[in-house]
């Protein structure tokens, strides 16, 4: 690999700007159809960009109790990690990581990361609504991780039985495994996973329902609430890269099959539309929000059967 | 140089001002006012997100504030204390007669009116309440002094 | 799934959404908006004034007369003037871009005055109102306002009961 080639994927492509350019068109296209589905105009496809544009022209404050450097440090922390974690992802046919990077286990890290950072965030702010946000956060997290594990390591197990070995959490070596033995979507025994899989976005993405930590009617966007400007817009462009991470890493674990070139590109981009559709905002349209215990116990009843179901099904088969 | 650096600041201004997120502020409304702004924030039928705005949950992320209520007295110090947390640039624009010149509570003691001896206020969109055809207007006005002041 | 049914209705019947910031908007017929005052009907009775909750209208005497201010940005649009105004001189229209910076806000008023005269019978100072339509059988022709207008409140009393000598009390 060329000694440019690292800088160039976390910067460019499929990291940093490319994935920052898609997560928010991404965000535009949903805030649009939400409203469609809501019998509203919606907001230019655009917006996001201009929400973006308008943060940088306002003034960051520091409340008097943060911790400063913590407090003006955790967002680009997050971003950061983001934007590292885009250059993770396998698109089928397009980009293939080098082996260091696209390791799952790496990523599993790396997708904890924002939810920490929100948690630093909303602690130093110094905030009482910060300190809710961080608890529920805390408690949200807790109660994802566990099936997002168990889902993780099926597909490992299912990856690594067919190589011969135990199990493999490269992903490049998971999307060659379907490349050949076709896609997870297909098989009966990955259903389950696939479907724990769904019930982890609208936790990781914090939407409805599942955006308890950041209820603006509850909590005043929890963590968020003492940042704004600059800061504010740093925290929209890891959530912005964060659904461009998530939504791909879906489309890798369970549905990689794509053409090569330009066409494997738009194949990609499709997928994300479908995916974030089905699993964002149709989601995020038709529910309410949830009680931190509701989705504490929903976490830890269906996800977490469905996905270790999965997982033993792997095992035994 | 320096003229690229200007034209394409004017257009990242121009730009900004299509993402006017609002914020609201109760200086002891009699909560018509209110009603007035969720039903403006909130039904398609009116739909301000075509305008890019939405509504907030935190004084720090907001541009234009839209101000409700007499200002009263028992409330003063915290609609003061709420109001310096929005950064600048901000716009005020007081909702109903209210805040403009205390309406119907005029000349009460407890209250505050009118209210800018206190707030700067911007836009006025007087009614009691005034209808949300109204108060878009008003938010209209106030992205057009917004962007002055970016 | 009720819901799936909702959202292909949503999406099949598109938006329902106003034109308004981009286009015109619908007024109802009867909105109570923006006053407007006619002062050649005013009277000078001043039940605006009592009845204005807010205390928007007010009348100051002057050198010059009766002076009517009314100020929008202290009305609260009950229309309680526009009921008891006995010549419809104080109506709402419904006229509701009210909206305005700050820099206007006392623009947002009406300022009226209503001049003394003399009167055209007996040379008192009195104030050129219209006369007081309640109770006047038959009414006030146009002519006969303008007439009164000049008059002093005695003389237009007795101008009265000349014009209508049956309702005039006898003995």
């Amino acid at each position: 690999m060329q000694p440019y080639a690292y800088p160039l994927a976390v910067l460019l492509f499929p990291g940093g700007l490319f994935a920052l350019v898609l997560g928010l068109a991404l965000k535009g296209v949903d805030r649009r159809l939400a409203a469609r589905l809501q019998r509203r105009v919606g907001p230019p496809l655009a917006q996001p960009f201009f929400d973006l544009v308008k943060l940088a022209f306002k003034r960051t404050m520091v409340p008097d109790i943060a911790s400063q450097p913590v407090f003006l440090g955790a967002p680009l922390v997050g971003a950061a990690t983001m934007m590292l974690a885009a250059a993770m992802v396998p698109i089928a046919g397009v980009y293939t990581p080098d082996p260091a990077l696209g390791n799952l286990l790496v990523l599993l890290y790396l997708l904890a990361i924002p939810a920490v950072v929100l948690m630093i965030a909303g602690s130093a702010s110094g905030s009482p609504f910060g300190a809710i946000g961080f608890s529920r956060e805390m408690a949200l997290m807790l109660a994802y991780e566990g099936p997002l594990v168990l889902v993780v390591a099926a597909i490992a197990v299912r990856v690594g039985h067919g190589q011969g070995g135990w199990a493999s959490f490269s992903l490049t070596e998971i999307v060659a495994y379907q490349a050949r033995h076709g896609a997870f979507l297909f098989d009966p025994v990955m259903w389950p996973a696939l479907l724990a899989f769904l019930a982890f976005y609208p936790a990781n993405l914090g939407i409805i329902p599942f955006d308890i930590p950041e209820a603006e009617t509850e909590v005043l966007e929890g963590p968020l609430l003492e940042y704004s400007g600059p800061a504010l817009g740093l925290f929209k462009v890891m959530s912005a890269l964060k659904s461009v991470v998530v939504l791909s890493l879906g489309i890798a674990l369970f549905f990689p099959t794509a053409p090569s070139g330009v066409a494997g590109l738009a194949v990609q981009l499709c997928k994300l539309l479908l995916l974030m559709l089905v699993g964002v905002t149709l989601v995020r349209v038709s529910c309410g929000r949830m009680r931190i215990d509701q989705a504490f116990r929903f976490f830890l009843k269906w996800p977490l059967a469905l996905s270790l179901a999965s997982l033993v099904a792997v095992v035994v088969i | 140089m320096t003229r690229f650096i200007q034209t394409l600041t004017d257009q990242a201004k121009r730009l900004a001002t299509r993402s006017p997120w609002i914020y609201r502020i109760n200086a002891g409304s009699c909560n018509g006012c209110d009603v007035e702004c969720a039903t403006t924030a909130c039904i398609p039928r009116y739909d301000v997100e075509r305008l890019g705005c939405q509504y907030c949950g935190s004084p720090r992320h907001a541009d234009i504030v839209l101000i409700t209520g007499p200002l009263t007295a028992r409330i003063k110090d915290d609609v003061l204390r709420v109001f310096a947390e929005i950064p600048e640039p901000k716009v005020t624009v007081a909702v109903g007669v209210c805040p403009i010149s205390g309406g119907i509570f005029r000349e009460s003691y407890a209250v505050h009116a009118p209210m800018n001896q206190f707030i700067p206020i911007d836009v006025n969109v007087p009614g009691c309440p005034p209808r949300p055809q109204a108060i878009i207007e008003g938010v209209a006005e106030a992205i057009a002094i917004w962007r002055a002041r970016l | 799934m009720n819901i799936l049914k909702l959202f292909y209705r949503n999406l099949t019947q598109g938006p329902s959404t106003v034109a308004f910031p981009f286009g015109p908007a619908w007024t109802p017929p009867k909105l109570r908006g923006r006053i407007r005052f006619d002062l050649p009907a005013c009277t000078g009775c001043r039940a605006c004034e009592q009845v204005c909750a807010p205390g928007a209208i007010r009348f100051d005497k002057t050198p010059e007369g009766l002076r009517f201010m009314m100020w929008h940005n202290s009305c609260v649009f009950c229309g309680l003037c526009n009921f008891y105004c006995p010549t419809d001189a104080i109506v709402q229209s419904d006229d509701w871009h009210l909206a305005h910076p700050t820099a206007r806000m006392y623009e947002m008023a009406i300022r009226e005055l209503i001049p003394y005269t003399a009167c055209s019978a007996c040379g008192t100072k009195t104030l050129a109102s219209a006369p007081n339509p309640v109770g006047v059988e038959p009414p006030f022709s146009a002519e006969e306002i303008e007439q009164f207008r000049h008059l002093c409140p005695g003389c237009r009393k007795k101008a009265l009961e000349e014009r209508t000598p049956n309702h005039a009390p006898t003995e």
